[in-house]
């Protein structure tokens, strides 16, 4: 795995058409360019060993949420959010077939030349254009046939295409106040609409359902909808008031992702994984890759352990002190304490920088989608610290034709 | 001109500050602009900063494209016009909560209006913001919300602009609003100085008060 760098000469246009033709409408946070001036080309060995243990396990995960979906005894451990925990029982009409079950898994190459997976994001992973658009504007800007990538919104269009009526209405469900959530589903509406189907942007609150069929409300675009795309985040979803969105956990129309998405989407998941695995579940290579993980009571005095928000997003809230900026690091302790079962305990993974041409080290991560049980092509972000966060950059990753 | 020319004239890559432009409405000048007949472009006259201190840096967050006319207005006295604006357009055929397309109208008139003034690379910052982004009220939830806020990382941070010689920094609008307040108390904290103007009066200093959600921190 490395580092190439854009030609300096190059990159003002790179960055131009990554914001315009890439849908990458975030290049700036405070006052760090978002839009890396590296690729990150990864070896075929190295791309084949990432897509077999996305597909273990996605697996692992696909069928330990059925295994929770069945034993909601077990959920309590979950600590998840009241108002989801009430709707989880009608849960119980899921069947995958009808929907489209879409994650990323966020891997770290570590100082002991392996893989540790940080988190899957479970619910709403975002990236699209980033995995799509952004390794043919590398290659076009490096201007070599060396390398190729896999076209993540291909993938996820195909899949759509596959359990949606041809020409049917998809409503991509987002925070409309947002323009970073709208980038990601603009970049999935134009593609969608390539392809014949009616688009409807709008928000979670604009979605009612009818005899357990989504209808939307938003004005001028009224009537039954054939499939949700959701990009609004299941801890907010249920914040809306008043209450209209119980219907989403329920729903017999194809939505991507279906709620049943929340018992992987909490990082509290690996403090169940005994209990599924009585159950008939297998999370062996969940073990391999995930650092081991715990309670905050049962790490108290040891070190070594950071510590993780069960519903944090982005990196946000996570106890790595040296990434911490300011009294950050002390006002998640604060909160630790506070609400122990709202955060987990997890052994800290060595990071493994990688050296760009210029000497300066950048830690990587690399999120790998899985479709439908399939890999389906990955999104990466490098950061001078340890932490993946906000301030991180984005960054396509090419596969390298060599063997 | 496509909307990713019309940036390029709001933001040569050899000007500071032009990192912060957000490309959300340029982008969208492409996809579905709507033109609005009822837009009324002029240059106005600037009355509360009579000539360019390199000490400071604008906010004007005054309502729809009003702060483009006052952005290039600027422009003339010597500042960098730098678009904040991050509103999307609404799904066609629905009602939307802001008119955003008119900030889209006024950003290519802009664009023709800058090509006119030469202004320095190293030239202060105004920063350009829609007042009505907030306009919260629904009639229905069948429209839109295409509100929007500004958040601190939509800005150069305090430490920037303290290495950049910006030690002030004048609000122009109606009132601080409050994701603003948010962004400008944490600015005050590091001590750079918040002056604010209504347009017809001189900036004045002013206290920025505690953001409530702070409180407790």
């Amino acid at each position: 795995m490395k580092l190439i760098r854009i030609p300096k000469e190059r990159y003002e246009d790179y960055r131009f058409n990554v914001m315009f033709d890439c849908y990458k409408w975030d290049p700036q946070f405070l006052d760090n360019n978002t839009i890396a001036k590296y690729a990150l080309v990864i070896s075929k060995e190295e791309h084949e060993e990432l897509e077999r243990l996305t597909e273990e396990i996605d697996y692992e995960t696909r069928k330990a949420e059925g295994i929770l979906n069945q034993h909601l005894e077990i959920t309590k451990t979950l600590y998840l959010p009241k108002k989801i925990k009430k709707e989880l029982k009608i849960m119980d009409n899921y069947d995958p077939d009808k929907h489209i079950r879409l994650m990323r898994y966020d891997f770290h190459p570590t100082i002991e030349g392996k893989w540790a997976v940080s988190e899957v994001n479970s619910d709403v992973p975002g990236g699209f254009a980033e995995a799509s658009l952004m390794p043919q504007a590398a290659i076009d800007t490096l201007g070599t046939n060396k390398f190729w990538y896999k076209n993540f919104g291909d993938i996820l269009t195909k899949a759509i295409a596959t359990k949606v009526v041809p020409g049917g209405r998809i409503m991509l469900v987002h925070c409309t106040s947002y323009s970073d959530d709208r980038q990601v589903m603009q970049f999935l509406g134009d593609k969608l609409k390539n392809m014949g189907f009616s688009v409807i942007y709008a928000a979670a609150d604009h979605v009612r359902f009818l005899d357990q069929e989504a209808i939307s409300i938003l004005s001028g675009n009224e009537g039954k909808i054939d499939a949700i795309v959701r990009f609004t985040p299941l801890e907010w979803l249920i914040d809306i008031k008043p209450k209209h969105w119980e219907g989403y956990f329920n729903t017999t129309t194809t939505s991507c992702n279906h709620p049943i998405a929340i018992y992987a989407q909490t990082k509290r998941f690996p403090l169940v994984w005994d209990r599924i695995e009585k159950l008939g579940g297998k999370l062996t290579t969940w073990r391999k890759l995930l650092p081991e993980t715990h309670e905050v009571k049962e790490v108290k005095n040891k070190s070594g352990y950071i510590y993780k928000p069960a519903c944090g997003r982005v990196g946000e809230k996570i106890s790595i002190k040296e990434a911490c900026k300011e009294d950050e690091y002390e006002k998640i302790r604060k909160d630790v304490k506070k609400h122990p079962k709202q955060y987990i305990a997890q052994k800290q993974f060595n990071s493994k920088p990688l050296l760009s041409e210029e000497g300066e080290k950048y830690h990587v991560c690399i999120g790998s989608y899985s479709v439908e049980g399939k890999h389906a092509g990955y999104y990466a972000r490098i950061s001078k610290i340890p932490r993946i966060d906000s301030y991180a950059a984005d960054i396509p990753v090419l596969i390298d034709n060599a063997k | 001109m496509k909307g990713k020319d019309i940036y390029k004239i709001w933001a040569p890559s050899e000007a500071k500050w032009t990192q912060w432009l957000r490309p959300v409405p340029f982008v969208q000048i492409d996809n579905e602009l709507k033109i609005n007949e009822f837009c009324n472009f002029f240059i106005p006259t600037i009355n509360y900063i009579k000539e360019i201190p390199t000490d400071t840096a604008i906010i004007v967050d005054i309502p729809s494209y009003s702060g483009i006319k006052e952005g290039v207005a600027l422009a003339r006295i010597g500042f960098r016009p730098i678009p904040l604006y991050n509103g999307t357009n609404e799904q066609p055929g629905a009602m939307p909560v802001v008119d955003n397309n008119s900030i889209e109208m006024g950003l290519i008139w802009g664009a023709m209006e800058l090509e006119k003034i030469k202004i320095e690379n190293d030239a202060p910052p105004v920063f350009l913001l829609d007042s009505n982004r907030m306009h919260r009220f629904k009639m229905d939830v069948s429209v839109f919300d295409n509100s929007w806020d500004i958040y601190d990382q939509d800005m150069p941070s305090a430490e920037y602009f303290l290495k950049n010689g910006i030690r002030k920094i004048v609000v122009r609008g109606e009132k601080i609003q409050k994701d603003l307040r948010k962004i400008l108390y944490k600015f005050q904290k590091k001590k750079i100085k918040i002056l604010f103007t209504d347009g017809y009066k001189e900036p004045e200093e002013i206290v920025v008060k505690k953001p409530p959600h702070e409180k407790n921190s």
